[in-house]
Order: structure tokens, then sequence, then C-alpha cells
């Protein structure tokens, strides 16, 4: 092809919206359907019971500092995955409701276009990822994110003798001034990955890969997978007719679906 | 080298009356020195063009053009998508264009400044030093002390308060 | 131009803003050694505690993540709208009552910048890494976002500083040509430096004219720009108080109302500290004050239009955050921000007011607490009310907060008490053009000045 096919193929595959592979760019653009997984998460809420297993075994799993209960009352938590608790009805008719909240980890995530260093971007796997070295904390992505779901440090941690042994030597330990929310537990997708490749399969297979959330939930609430992957279990778990996106009015095309039963007198 | 004559008037009107007769009589353009500028010099010595709106017309140009090579340029360097937004973004590069096209239309119209006005000056120039307060001067070369006496015959019969002979140093 | 009865001569402008730069009394070391100290004490030592211990200092948490610093940032930038912007509108439409006051308020845009840019590395985490936000080649060959509404802002900021920088430099230079011949020592060698060699012939004016002109026309467009674009770093988020259109010409004018108001509270302490009384009078006063009526005016309007749009929606997230930012917890300081900038600016309306120096001063202040209420409540109530409703909170600052923003102040005291004894901050030429042509000498035949060289 001569310079100016090969400009104008350029151009038009950068300005389609999509996730070109660099090695592989032959001119063709590839849309956000086609990531190498796109990993999807699915919350079954008639099932959640409210426990917090999944905050305690994020908390483990990914060095979540504790930040004490004075900052916490100071609105400083730190908790990649939170349970909102929210009540209808009054006394003695309450009910509630307990929605895990995470990172959604948006298709069209506003947090990414706003971090002036590029400190979080959009990777392969559809995940939302955020990288910790060149973040600056400008704390704009927390701003522009409407789930509220990116914590940030606002002072470095100590982890007393003997919670120290107790941290993952898969996950970095941030500092102050950094901002870091929910990865979908990347560090175990990454090292599914690595174990297929090593396997000599291509695909990782359904159920291989559970973040620490998945794996802890009592109840069985919390489904893992990959959507591109028709059989798999989120997959399916996806099509049912109880399935919502928590503010899918915002076009943020987030990755986590949430199931929940809505009777036809609620108020 | 050149030997100048110097004129001080009080107001502007004379002084450009007097550099007027200057240029009628014969003499290489003269110059006016004044603490502010002055009106109606155009009509008496002829009109300048200045090259400064060149310089910032292209500086501008050269802005725009690198505003958005910076900006689309270093986006495809190494690809990486957010927001689901395309590689390359028209509306935010078109800021960056924006503001890149003002600051280099800015730094033009000074280099154009200094340039057109041969600034600073490097080489000693005449210089009179009542001029910033309140005195205008005309000047004008005299290449011997005969043109120098015309000079000052000139200037005082336009109502000149003194007459100096300035010599500029060379170099 | 009101007939001249101040009897003031061309000599009397060059003695007078010369003995401005040369005379320092005690009082004046005295105003600068507080400022400085309290910039250490009130600005440095709390920021550089911040730095060891991290953000948590300040008062901000989760969901407020912007706090009083970025309150801080735009409130300054606001101010930097002032000198330049209005300086060079004014110069365009030929306005003779700028020409006393122009060179400070241009001076007030720089050191706002530069405030303001220190308020940026305040408000980061880790502000060692601030330079990755420029672009520049490095070995890890990355470059930042220029997606990103910040780096609109870094862009614009750095556009605006330089042409801040060379705008106020550009007209200065003949100032500097008419001080340096009457001064000596090291004041004589830096105006030697700085006046370039001006001589003040007709091709220099006619160049200088030319280009001051042009570079007056880039900067308009460029300092509606720069507020705009600091408003978009809210309205293209989708937090529900900040995703709105009207914020582009909201901070516009805002920015507008609150330097002009600062113009005001420089000019009152010029002309009563640095002896320009017969320069800066009642005139100006009056139309700062005219100009200070008709921007309340249409701030005012400005809010009313989010305040119908907000409402008229109905129950939306935005009418949430409406009725919090009005009833919340912080509604005594909506009520206040009102009372300062809607209300008290209409005494504007009576002559009387606009022309006495301290009415004017206390509105002008009164204006500026309004404001950074407003730049406040923006940051501040917004944040607190977002879509989810367990993720609300209340966002208090903290003592390391408050205390650096009195900091930035006596840091643009202190940046401003300098310029004044370095730069003339009365522009010399512009003010002779106002004055009527000198008279022949005086009857003793004797030259009212004579050259110290």
């Amino acid at each position: 092809m001569s310079f100016i096919d090969v400009f104008r193929a350029r151009w038009r595959a950068y300005r389609e919206p999509g996730y070109i592979y660099g090695d592989e760019f032959d001119g063709a653009r590839r849309d956000y359907a086609e990531f190498d997984y796109a990993w999807t998460m699915t919350i079954d809420l008639d099932r959640c019971t409210g426990c917090e297993a999944c905050v305690t075994a994020c908390q483990a799993e990914n060095n979540i500092p504790i930040v004490g209960e004075a900052a916490f009352a100071k609105g400083r938590q730190m908790q990649w995955i939170r349970i909102e608790r929210y009540w209808e009805g009054e006394y003695p008719n309450i009910k509630l409701g307990f929605i895990p909240m995470m990172c959604q980890h948006c298709d069209s995530a506003p947090c990414e276009t706003v971090c002036p260093v590029s400190a979080t971007y959009h990777n392969q796997d559809g995940l939302n990822a955020q990288v910790y070295n060149r973040c600056i904390g400008t704390r704009s992505c927390a701003v522009y994110c409407p789930y509220e779901v990116r914590y940030f440090n606002y002072n470095s941690h100590v982890w007393d003798a003997p919670l120290g042994e107790q941290l993952n030597p898969d996950v970095s330990v941030r500092e102050k001034g950094v901002m870091e929310k929910c990865t979908f537990c990347i560090q175990r997708i990454r090292q599914a990955k690595d174990q297929a490749k090593d396997d000599g399969r291509r695909r990782v297979r359904d159920g291989e890969v559970q973040p620490a959330c998945v794996q802890t939930c009592p109840a069985e609430a919390l489904i893992f997978g990959d959507r591109k992957d028709p059989e798999s279990r989120v997959s399916i778990s996806m099509n049912d007719p109880r399935a919502y996106r928590v503010l899918e009015e915002l076009n943020t095309d987030p990755s986590v679906i949430y199931l929940k039963k809505v009777a036809d007198d609620a108020g | 080298m050149a030997t100048n004559a110097v004129g001080l008037f009080h107001a502007p009107s004379t002084a450009l009356v007097a550099a007027g007769e200057l240029k009628g009589a014969g003499f290489a353009r003269p110059s006016l020195m004044s603490p502010v500028p002055i009106e109606g010099v155009e009509e008496v010595l002829g009109k300048k063009r200045s090259a400064i709106k060149n310089f910032t017309f292209f500086g501008a140009v050269f802005g725009g053009i690198f505003g958005f090579a910076l900006a689309a340029g270093t986006a495809v360097l190494y690809l990486h998508p957010t927001g689901g937004r395309p590689i390359i973004t028209i509306p935010p590069f078109l800021i960056i264009t924006y503001e890149m096209t003002i600051l280099f239309g800015i730094l033009a119209t000074v280099l154009g400044f200094f340039v057109s006005a041969r600034f600073p000056a490097i080489r000693e120039r005449v210089y009179v030093p009542e001029t910033a307060v309140d005195k205008f001067a005309v000047t004008v070369v005299c290449e011997d002390d005969d043109i120098f006496r015309r000079a000052e015959t000139i200037l005082r019969d336009a109502g000149a308060e003194e007459v100096r002979k300035v010599t500029e140093d060379g170099g | 131009m009101p007939a001249d009865d101040r009897n003031i001569s061309y000599a009397d402008v060059n003695r007078d803003v010369v003995r401005s730069l040369v005379e320092t009394g005690r009082a004046y070391y005295i105003t600068l050694a507080t400022a400085i100290t309290l910039t250490l004490v009130f600005f440095f030592f709390p920021w550089f505690y911040q730095l060891f211990y991290g953000l948590g200092a300040s008062g901000i948490n989760h969901p407020s993540v912007w706090g009083t610093y970025l309150a801080s940032f735009i409130f300054w930038i606001g101010l930097s709208h002032s000198g330049t912007l209005l300086s060079c509108v004014l110069h365009i439409t030929n306005s003779p009552w700028r020409k006393a006051m122009y060179r400070s308020a241009e001076a007030m845009t720089l050191f706002s910048l530069i405030v303001a840019a220190t308020m940026v590395m305040v408000h980061l985490g880790r502000p060692w890494f601030i330079h990755w936000a420029v672009p520049y080649p490095n070995q890890m060959e990355l470059w930042p976002n220029f997606r990103s509404p910040l780096l609109f802002d870094v862009m614009a900021i750095t556009t605006y500083l330089t042409g801040s920088t060379i705008f106020i430099y550009m007209g200065t230079i003949p100032d500097f040509a008419a001080v340096r011949d009457r001064t000596s020592g090291w004041r004589h060698h830096m105006y030697v430096l700085l006046s370039l060699g001006w001589r003040g012939t007709d091709t220099e004016w006619h160049r200088l004219g030319w280009a001051y002109t042009f570079l007056a026309v880039l900067i308009i467009p460029l300092a509606v720009s720069v507020h705009s674009i600091v408003s978009w770093d809210f309205a293209l988020s989708i937090v529900p108080a900040f995703h709105q259109t009207i914020f582009a010409p909201y901070f516009v004018v805002g920015a507008i109302y609150s330097g002009t108001a600062g113009i005001v509270t420089v000019m009152f302490m010029l002309r009563k500290y640095m002896g320009f009384s017969r320069y800066i009078t009642e005139l100006h006063f009056d139309n700062l004050g005219k100009l200070l009526l008709v921007l309340s005016l249409i701030w005012t309007y400005i809010n009313v239009l989010e305040l119908f749009t907000a409402w008229f929606s109905g129950t939306s997230t935005e009418y949430e955050a409406l009725t919090y930012k009005l009833f919340g917890y912080y509604a005594w300081l909506y009520w206040e921000m009102i009372l300062f900038c809607a209300l008290a600016p209409l005494l504007l309306i009576s002559t009387r007011f606009r022309s006495s120096f301290v009415p004017m001063l206390i509105l002008s202040i009164a204006i500026n607490i309004g404001m950074y209420t407003e730049r406040f409540l923006i940051v501040g109530t917004s944040l607190s009310r977002q879509y989810l409703p367990d993720a609300w909170g209340v966002y208090v600052p903290s003592l390391v907060e408050l205390s650096i923003l009195a900091g930035t102040l006596a840091l643009f005291v202190t940046m401003f008490l300098v310029f004044v004894k370095i730069f003339p901050s009365v522009s010399i030429y512009e003010v002779k053009e106002t004055l009527p042509e000198p008279q022949p000498e005086s009857e003793t035949g004797v030259p009212e000045w004579q050259p110290t060289q």
C-alpha cells in the first residue's frame, strides 16, 4: 500500500472508538466487542445477605490498608468493594437492600479521559486499569466517577506486626497520594492467563479465575467470567430478566450487572 | 561616526512642523523622539509599514499546526484508549490547537517587534534624556558642519528651545 | 476626560513614579517583613507538613476529594482575569480612564496566576511528579493525556502566564527607559537591561503600538478561553451539579467580576500608600463601580438560570443538589454569597457610593469574600451529593487548609510589595497622554529637570 493509503487507513482506525493491538495492526479496526477477554461480573442482589465477607476478602487479597476508626469516621474509608444499604418502608414492614458496589469497569469510563498523566486507561481485557506509579494524585478520576468507587490514599499506611506477614506479594503496596480501586483482582487474571499459555491452551477456562470477593461469597451471589464466551456462567446469568446496570442512563457501559427482582407492589 | 543635529521642542506640534520642514529641505528622514507617541507622524514623514503582522500571522499558523501535531502525534505514539473515545479526538485536540495558536502568535509578535524596531539597541545610538520627561526632539543626520548649520537654522526657525550636536558612536 | 485642574506636568509624573520606586520608608520594610513572615508561617510551613504527612492533613474525604485548594485555584485564576483582560479590552476600545491603573492591574494578573500555580502543587497528591503533566520528551516515552480537561488547563494557563508576562513587560519598556535616567546604582543597571535601549523614536513608538495592539487582540480570546477551560474541569464530568453548559460563561463572568473587585481593592491601596492620589481619582472608582454593577447583574442572572433549570426538572439529581445547596448543611454559606455578590452590589446604583473610596473598598472585599464562597460551594456541595445516596458525605476544611488559604493572600501581597518597588506601578507615558501638552519652560528659564548621569 502506498503511504497515502496507509495514512488514510490509520487515520480512520484512530478515529474509531476502539482498541487497536499495536503489533497486529494491519490497517483494520477492531471495536470494543473484540477484546481479548471481556471480564464481567454479575451480582445477584436477591442472594446478597450483606455479610461483607467480600469486603474482608478483598482487603486480604489486595493489601488494602486498615485506616482505623478515626479516619473512617472522617470519611476516609478504604474499601475497594463496599456494601451499600438501603432501607425501604416503615416498621414493621422494613425491607433492607444491599448493593455491593465496586469499580464497574465501564467501557465508556468517565474517569479514564480526565487523568492528565494517563494513569488510568482501558486495557485489552476490557478492564479499567490503574497505574499506581504514574498517578500524581489530582483525584479528578474520583470526581468524574459517578459510582464513587475510587479511593485515595490520604497518608502512607502502616501494618502493625504481625499483619505485615499477611500481605499479598503479587500486589503492590500504594504510597500516599495515589488513587486505587477494584481491579477485578487483575493479579489473578494475569496468573490464569500465564497458566493457560504455559499449558499450551489459548483461552482461560470459565471458572478458572475468580476474584477474591467472588471466591469468598457464602451465598454465591457473585459470578465472574468472560462474556465473550457465550457458554460461561456469567453470560448465562447476564441474560436473566432481572438484570440491570446501576446508573445505566449515564451511558457508562459498566461491566457489572446486577440481578434484582422488583415486585409488582413495590413502592 | 555620524553627527546628528538634535532640536528640542516643548510641544509635539512644533516638533512635527520642524521635522516636516527638514524633510522638505532635503535631509534624510528625520527621527522624532518623544515621551509619548505623537499623533500625525505618518502624514508628515511618510507612511510606515510594519512587518509585525506577518510575524503574528505566521506564528499563529505555526502554533496551530504545532498544537494539533503535538496532541495527535503523542496520542498515536502509545495507543491506549480512554473512555470509549477514539485515539484522535477532535474537540479536545482543537482546544490544544487553539491555545498553541495564541501562544505562538504572541511569541511571534514579540519577535516581530524586536526585529522590525531593530531592538534591543546594541550599538550606542543618539539619545536625548530629556525626551523621557517632557521634551520632544527632532534628530537628523548631518554629514558635515555646513549641513549641520543649515539644519540648526531650520530648527531654530521652527521654534526649537535648544539645538545640540550629538555624535553617534559607531561600532 | 474632565478638565485637568490637578496641574500635573509631565515632569511631575516622572518624579512621582521614580519617587514611588526609590523612596522606601520604614513602614514599607515593616509591611514587607510582616508579609514574608506570614507567608512562611501560614503557607509554607503547613504545606511542608502536608507534603510530609500526605493529603490527610487537609479535610478532604470520600467523596469530597476536591476541597478548598481547588476552590482557591479557581479563585486566583478568576482574580487574574482582572488585569490583563480588562486592560486589553479597554485598550481596544480606547478608554482613557484605564491609563493610570492598568499597570498594577496587569501585575495583579501575573501574581494571581503564580499563586494559582502554587495552589495546583498544594492540591496534588504527589506534587513532585507534576512535571509529568507537561509535554516533554522523556525516557519513559510517555506523554500526557491531551484528551484530559486538566491538560487543557496546563496549556491554557501556561499560555496565559506567558502572554501576561510579555504583555506587561512590553508595555513597561518605555517606562523603564524613563526611570533608568533618574536612578543610580543597582537600580540603574537593572533598568538599563530591562529597557533594552529604548530611545522613544517614532519608529519605536509605531512598532510598539502595533505589537501592543496585536497582543491585546490575541489576549482577549485567550483570557476568555482560560477560565472557560478551568470551568470545563467541572463541566466535563457527570457530577449532577457540575455537568452544565452554563459553567463556561458562569466562570468567565464570575472571574471578571471578582477580578474587577480585586482591582478596586488594589487601587485603593496604591492611592493611599504609594502617593498616587493625583492619578487614581474618583473617576476611576466611578467607572470601575459601573463595571462591577453590570457584572454583578449578569452574575445574578446566571445564578437565577441555574436555579431555574434545576427546579424545573422536578425530581432529578440536579434538583436534589439544588435543595442541598440552598437548604442543606452549607445553606448559610449560600445565602451569605447571595448577600455579598447579588444584593450588596446594588448599592453601586448610587453615584455617590461609587465615587467614595472607603465604601468601594469595603464592597470590593465583600464581593471577593462572596466569590470565594461561590467557588467553595461549587466544589464542596456538588461533590457531597452525587448519584448514589450511600456515597453522600460532608466536607469541612481543616486548619491546614484554612491556613494555606490565608497564606496565599500573604504570598500575593508579598509579591505585589516587591513589584511596586521594582516596576513603575503607574504607567508614565500613558498618564502623560491624558495630560495637556507641556508648556514652555518657566519664567526663570531654567529647565525643570536635570539628568543625573
